[in-house]
């Protein structure tokens, strides 16, 4: 059966969660769906942390082999985009953290969780939520980051369904 | 544009119409359809009833392809061709089957930028106490590849 997928962003210290969330914008305000004119990233600065989760709704049998990989978008100067997958949630920051660069392959792909910390998903189980544990993201940039908007990017999730 | 439906339209609730190939499976017994009469059977009812399973199909929305899987004699036909075949003795026969999403999400949109189905059909067995397997990989047109080791 086909799974309804969605992903969703956590904020805050008391954990406000928006679902399902439009974009994944980097910026300056611990917030969903930023405006990135309202809050741009000074150059030598980190935007705050994102705290993604994806979310399997409907009726499925089981969800496994879960990956993330950032798929398409060039990287402008001194910028980079650090990942990391499985994490506890915290208030995100905008220190910039010593996270890992998101992998751009399939096969260095960030391997994804249940929230249980179990590597499926299965339909209906007792105390299965539904979602994935936490991807932590975070734009990173250094003083030779040019002015101006970076470039778009594309994001893959891969899961298994049956 | 209102993004918040934009985004909800796109998580498709309905099953039937993100799916390209549809599967139906024969036990001893019975039949069973994925969808039948508008209600949409999970997969785990032949999960829990595999040692009565005779043959999976795998066929495609438009009628026109159909992949069998004969579980009793460890081969697999495309309509009614079967594909190549491994002559060897085959022990403990199973099933595979499941659908991988690939999804693309743009930074600042994550409207699903494209959202491909592949479907992995195909045979594990054991030889010479070996696991041995035979996987077609069937994209959303029927086009297929063949995998194994």
């Amino acid at each position: 059966m086909a799974a309804i997928h969605q992903f969703s962003e956590s904020n805050g210290a008391g954990e406000v969660e928006t679902i399902p969330v439009a974009n994944l914008n980097f910026g300056s305000n611990d917030s969903a769906e930023i405006n990135t004119t309202t809050y741009p990233i000074t150059r030598g600065d980190a935007s705050f942390e994102k705290y993604l989760r994806a979310k399997f709704t409907g009726t499925f049998t089981e969800i496994s082999n879960m990956k993330f990989w950032k798929s398409a978008g060039t990287l402008v100067t001194g910028e980079t985009i650090k990942a990391a997958a499985n994490v506890a949630y915290a208030q995100p920051s905008a220190t910039p953290n010593a996270d890992s660069d998101v992998p751009v392959t399939e096969g260095t792909a960030l391997s994804m969780q249940s929230a249980e910390g179990a590597a499926t998903i299965v339909y209906g189980a007792s105390g299965v939520s539904g979602y994935t544990k936490y991807l932590r993201l975070q734009l990173q940039t250094t003083g030779s980051t040019p002015a101006g908007a970076v470039n778009q990017k594309t994001f893959t999730m891969q899961y298994d369904e049956v | 544009m209102d993004n918040t439906m934009d985004i909800n339209l796109d998580s498709r609730n309905n099953s039937m119409n993100l799916l390209s190939f549809y599967w139906m499976a024969k036990f001893e017994d019975s039949i069973l359809f994925q969808f039948d009469n508008g209600k949409e059977n999970r997969f785990q009812l032949v999960k829990d009833n595999l040692d009565k399973l005779l043959f999976f199909h795998l066929y495609h929305k438009d009628g026109n392809k159909r992949f069998i899987v004969d579980l009793k004699n460890g081969i697999i036909k495309y309509n009614s061709s079967s594909l190549p075949e491994i002559k060897e003795e085959k022990n403990n026969i199973r099933l595979i089957y499941f659908r991988r999403h690939t999804i693309k999400i743009g930074e600042i949109d994550l409207k699903e930028k494209s959202h491909i189905i592949t479907y992995f059909l195909g045979l594990q067995w054991t030889f010479n106490n070996k696991n041995k397997n035979i996987i077609l990989q069937i994209n959303d047109n029927g086009d297929f590849i063949i995998d194994g080791k």
